[in-house]
């Protein structure tokens, strides 16, 4: 996957809040790396930049860590979209979103959009196990790490429910103050992937990366003029396809 | 493994600041330019010269010479020093109360304005925001007080321009333009103190850690953060960096680009600020200070002063490629830019995008090799140079210096592992594939050429024709030992007719047609041959090898003078008559030929009609006398002969008559040859009555007419009609032939002449068709005439009319008005009209024009006496 340039600035921000162990560095890795690994406890932050289509879009991975937590009213800061990650097999995990990280937002964008992730649907779907064709691509010569479920592992109890995810949804959109009907559907928003597949994960990012575009043209023309630009319309259809590859 | 970005250069020795004295410690340290200001804690300002200086081994060294040292006299420690150069001041912090002492001398200087006393802390504005070079901006904090002061110092006084309320008491600060960052006793925060606006940044127990808030850039600070993380956030609050890993003991940090260096109870970490990576470690123990002032990261334990001296930035890159990090060396690189002249900075990071390219190369990482070689613009010989054998022996190339990878070739990078040679070769052979099609291979299109033949030839790769087709450099010396080593012959041969050596490649070719060279590239390579034959130029050439195309067949030997591409240059051209002779053995090839030059360039030379006449007939008669030959091969035979016998105005018709006047079999000839002599007579005898054959009899007389005028149609039709109605002739009339003659061409007889001849006692109805067709024509003719005459006629009356138009109005005519030219009156409305208008009598108008010629002479006659 080509990185954007070394030294580009981001155009847009989208950060990952959840907590410790949901997968949130997984998440990002096979985004950007394609793959699947081993990680360390991320330490205080990382962020990668990817470019789409001509825009510089950065991705922060947080850390979960209690320690940290002092961190993420900064992260979000000028956040045009959170990604909200929990774990499928740990009820809990849903539980801190609400609990802890929900108010690390309050700096974000007022326009910042929500998405719910609940990962490693791999432990608890059989649907999860393949990654999902149509995001997957063919850039990727070497094996997998070998995802199918070993005959005799049984699926672990799903702890969240899609429904759960739905309501924690309409919750944020509460304490944002933000009416239902005029922000973004829960279909659209609420995702449950595994990075370990690849489930998902690319439909996720992408996704939201179209949705926050309106965003980044809103900063660009306030950055560039303040004359209001009736020409430049907002809603700005992109396909996927017309993006980088 | 890590990367060596500085080295420790000790500066001020210990016995330098304290001499015999063992309890005094440093305790802050200013430098600028070359002037170092120490601070102890008993009260001295100490004031070096540093000197840099290179050691023989060519490395940084520093030689610190002491100036001047002056007590305060305050007995309290030195806490803080600043210089403010331009006015030659320094600023100190000594028993919490700033001071300021001359530069120079090191003496207090007196100053008006406000008293700063229980100060526990200030900075500088390093961005400063007033544009007076003689002022200096300055924010300071006091004890107990939630505020921050904002002073200007100038040469004889500090004025305050502001102070700021802060929701706690601030433990330490930094300042670019407007914009204050604060450690707060529980948190960090941005204040802007002309917009008054604030933006906490993250919490931190100031009382716990001791905070660290470094401006590192415009509008750019470094915070101690949890957990021993070094924070990045800009004057919006916003972190644009990922932060670094300390560890929790941190006491300072320094930035000097790409690097952010720390200090703690043991260590000097250095870490980039490009990927937040931990580059280099070193042991320090005792570590007290670690400021940078100016690019120079100076470090102090409480006894001796060191200088961090970043390696040369080339240094650090060629280290991270010579541990395979790729990635980093070009991060490095690409922010080195700012700090290296252009020209240099180019030739810089292409030197390391080829050895990035290489790393990766000798790790099968073909893609991102190919994409650092394209961006590095390598030369493209350093890669096949690795490949041994490719490069031509005739090339003058020789490996950069330094080289730019430590491979010495193919063999040493794969250790003899067959599938990583093929690999090799294969990204090879795309690599140089999209070098040939781009234009990098500008001046090296001889290397590249033959380096990629070789490597298609070995391979087997299809492409080898493709090359060798199209326009190529291959070279001739080094390519065709390589094309015969891998029995390439076809190929070969494609290589020697590029390069003007027609005859060997014809060989080559020869040879693998008769199998004494195997190659199989391509089985039709007898056709191909003598295709190329029947384009080659050089003639002698193909005189030289047409005997062996037509001795392995004719057929498709005679081509290569059939399909001779017809050229206006007289070079390279065959005389036909040369061909003929030649051909004289080879008969089947012969006729080939020449049905080639009548039949399809349609020559008129009746010399090729004539022989190509001679042979059909040969053929034919051939044929005749051969019993076991079929009707279906005869009447073959013989639809060649008539063909060109009727086509053909040419041919010798008495030669030819004479040859087939034996043949009862040969009428139908006969009678077109005949024909040609115009002997229509005998002609239509021998259809009739020999052959009886009435269509072709039909036909003939079509045929015979065919370019002629109607009346020479109609006179053959009527000859035929006469020879069927001769009651002479053996068997009588041949009533129905004619019959049928008469309906079927009612349009090529004189009705009226036909009708005259017939015999009296035939029916009507049977010649009802003919009759009916000749009625319709004559009606028709009738007819057409009346509509020519009557459009005659209008066009002539809309020619009047438009001639009276032309004339203009009327024309009054009356019986009083005499005509002009006899001057009598109009008795009648009939009139003719002069030029002008003027009414005359038509009679008198028809008079005059019969004098008109003799008047005119005599007109011309006159003027010429006036
Ligand atoms: N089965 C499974 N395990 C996962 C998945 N994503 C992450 N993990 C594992 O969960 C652990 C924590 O992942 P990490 O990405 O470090 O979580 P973070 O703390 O949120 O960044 C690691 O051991 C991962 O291997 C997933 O989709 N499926
Ligand atoms: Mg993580």
């Amino acid at each position: 996957m080509p990185q954007a340039s070394r030294t580009k600035k981001p155009d847009v921000k989208v950060v990952i809040l959840g907590d410790m162990n949901v997968g949130k560095t997984s998440l990002l890795h096979r985004y950007t790396e394609r793959k699947f690994k081993d990680t360390i406890s991320t330490v205080g932050g990382a962020f990668f930049l990817k470019q789409w289509g001509p825009y510089n879009i950065s991705i922060w991975d947080t850390a979960g860590r209690e320690q940290f937590h002092g961190l993420g009213s900064m992260y979000c800061r000028g956040a045009a979209a959170v990604i909200l990650t929990y774990d499928v097999t740990n009820w809990q995990s849903l539980a801190e979103l609400e609990n802890r990280f929900l108010s690390l937002t309050d700096t974000a964008n007022t326009d910042c959009i929500f998405a719910i992730v609940g990962n490693k649907a791999d432990l608890t779907d059989t649907l999860a196990h393949g990654p999902d064709t149509e995001s997957e691509r063919g850039d990727e010569a070497q094996p997998e790490v070998p995802c199918p479920t070993p005959p005799g592992t049984p699926l672990q109890h799903k702890q969240v429910s899609r429904e759960d995810a739905v309501a924690l949804y309409a919750r944020v959109l509460r304490y944002k103050g933000l009416e239902e009907k005029a922000c973004l559907p829960a279909e659209t928003v609420c995702f449950e992937t595994s990075a370990k597949t690849g489930y998902n994960v690319d439909v996720l990012f992408e996704t939201l990366f179209d949705l926050v575009l309106p965003s980044i043209l809103k900063k660009r023309s306030e950055g560039e003029s303040s004359t209001v630009d009736l020409e430049t319309p907002m809603e700005v259809k992109r396909t996927k396809a017309g993006c980088c590859a | 493994m890590s990367v060596k970005a500085f080295e420790l250069v000790p500066a001020v020795e210990r016995e330098q600041v304290m001499g015999e004295k063992v309890r005094i410690n440093i305790e802050c340290i200013e430098c600028c330019g070359q002037h170092l200001f120490l601070g102890t804690n008993d009260c001295f300002i100490h004031h070096f010269i540093l000197e840099e200086h290179m050691t023989a081994k060519g490395k940084l060294a520093y030689k610190a010479q002491k100036l001047l040292h002056k007590y305060l006299g305050l007995k309290k420690p030195v806490a803080e020093l600043k210089a403010a150069s331009a006015l030659e001041r320094l600023i100190v912090l000594c028993d919490s109360t700033i001071t300021v002492v001359d530069m120079v001398t090191l003496e207090l200087v007196p100053f008006g304005g406000i008293k700063l006393k229980g100060v526990t802390a200030f900075c500088i504005n390093e961005n400063p925001v007033t544009g007076d070079a003689f002022c200096v901006e300055m924010a300071v904090v006091l004890a107990r007080r939630r505020a921050v002061q904002i002073c200007t110092v100038h040469e004889d006084r500090v004025d305050m321009l502001k102070e700021v309320t802060t929701p706690e008491q601030p433990c330490a600060l930094s300042l670019d333009g407007y914009n204050i960052c604060l450690a707060l006793s529980t948190q960090y925060m941005i204040l802007n103190y002309s917009t008054g606006a604030s933006q906490d940044l993250f919490p931190y127990d100031c009382e716990e850690r001791k905070p660290i808030v470094k401006r590192i850039g415009r509008e750019e600070f470094l915070l101690a953060g949890p957990g021993g993380l070094g924070m990045f956030a800009n004057a919006e609050g916003i972190s644009q960096r990922a932060p670094v890993s300390w560890s929790e003991s941190v006491i300072a940090a320094a930035v000097c680009f790409p690097y952010v260096v720390a200090l703690d109870e043991s260590f000097v970490t250095v870490h980039s600020m490009l990927d937040q990576q931990l580059k280099q470690t070193l042991s320090f123990r005792d570590g007290h200070l670690l400021q940078d002032f100016e690019g120079k990261v100076v470090l102090a334990s409480s006894k001796a002063v060191y200088i961090l001296v970043p390696l040369p930035l080339e240094r650090q890159i060629q280290d991270l490629l010579a541990s395979h990090r790729v990635e980093e060396a070009l991060t490095l690189t690409e922010a080195a830019q700012r700090n290296i002249p252009k020209e240099k900075y180019q030739i810089l990071h292409k030197r390391i995008l080829q050895q990035a390219g290489f790393i990766q190369f000798g790790q099968l990482q073909f893609l991102e090799a190919k994409e650092h070689f394209r961006k590095g613009q390598l030369d493209v010989r350093e890669l096949i140079s690795l490949y041994p054998l490719l490069l031509p022996a005739s090339s003058s190339f020789t490996r950069c210096h330094p080289p730019l990878h430590e491979f010495a070739d193919l063999n040493h990078l794969t250790q003899g592992d067959q599938e990583k040679v093929q690999r090799f070769k294969c990204f090879l052979i795309s690599y140089l594939h999209e070098v040939r099609s781009s234009d990098s291979a500008n001046g090296f299109r001889e290397d590249v050429d033959t380096a990629l033949l070789k490597l298609y030839a070995e391979t087997g790769h299809e492409s080898l024709l493709d090359l060798l087709a199209s326009d190529n450099a291959c070279l001739l010396a080094d390519s065709a030992p390589w094309l015969e080593k891998h029995h390439k012959y076809y190929a070969l041969g494609l290589l020697y007719h590029y390069n003007g050596q027609d005859s060997a490649a014809l060989q080559m070719w020869v040879k693998i047609v008769n199998g004494d060279l195997q190659d199989s590239t391509r089985p039709d390579l007898f056709e191909y041959v003598v295709d190329f034959l029947s384009f080659c130029s050089n003639l002698d050439l193909v005189w030289r090898h047409a005997d062996w195309a037509l001795q392995k067949d004719q057929k498709i030997g005679v081509q290569i003078f059939t399909k001779r591409p017809i050229s206006e240059e007289k070079m390279g051209q065959l005389n036909p008559n040369d061909v003929i002779a030649y051909l004289e053995k080879h008969s089947q090839a012969l006729l080939l030929y020449l049905e080639h030059l009548v039949l399809e360039k349609k020559l008129q030379k009746e010399k090729y009609h004539t022989h190509l006449a001679v042979l059909y007939t040969d053929k034919v008669l051939g044929l005749i006398s051969r019993p076991s030959a079929n009707e279906e091969q005869l009447s073959a035979a013989r639809q060649k002969l008539q063909r060109l016998l009727k086509e053909s105005n040419l041919c010798r018709v008495q030669l030819l008559l004479g040859k087939i006047q034996d043949s009862e079999l040969l009428l139908l000839e006969r009678a077109t040859l005949h024909g040609k002599l115009e002997e229509h007579d005998k002609a239509l005898h021998i259809l009739v009555h020999q052959l009886k054959d009435s269509p072709a009899a039909e036909e003939y007389c079509s045929w015979a007419s065919a370019s002629q005028d109607r009346s020479y149609r109609q006179k053959l039709f009527h000859q035929l009609l006469s020879v069927y109605l001769d009651p002479d002739l053996p068997g009588g009339a041949q009533t129905i032939a004619a019959v049928d003659l008469l309906n079927r061409h009612a349009e090529d007889f004189d009705a009226v002449h036909v009708l005259k001849l017939l015999p009296e006692e035939w029916s009507l109805p049977l010649l009802r068709p003919f009759l009916c067709g000749a009625l319709r024509a004559s009606v028709h003719a009738r007819c057409t005439s009346q509509v020519a005459v009557g459009l005659a006629r209008a066009q002539n009356l809309q020619l009047q009319h438009d001639r009276l138009k032309y004339r203009g109005g009327p024309i009054l005519v009356s019986e009083k008005k005499g005509c002009q030219l006899c001057h009598n009156t109009f008795s009648e409305p009939d009139c003719a009209c002069l030029p002008g208008g003027t009414p005359v009598h038509i009679h008198c108008v028809a008079k005059k024009a019969l004098d008109l010629p003799k008047r005119q002479h005599e007109n011309a006659h006159r003027s010429n006496h006036t």
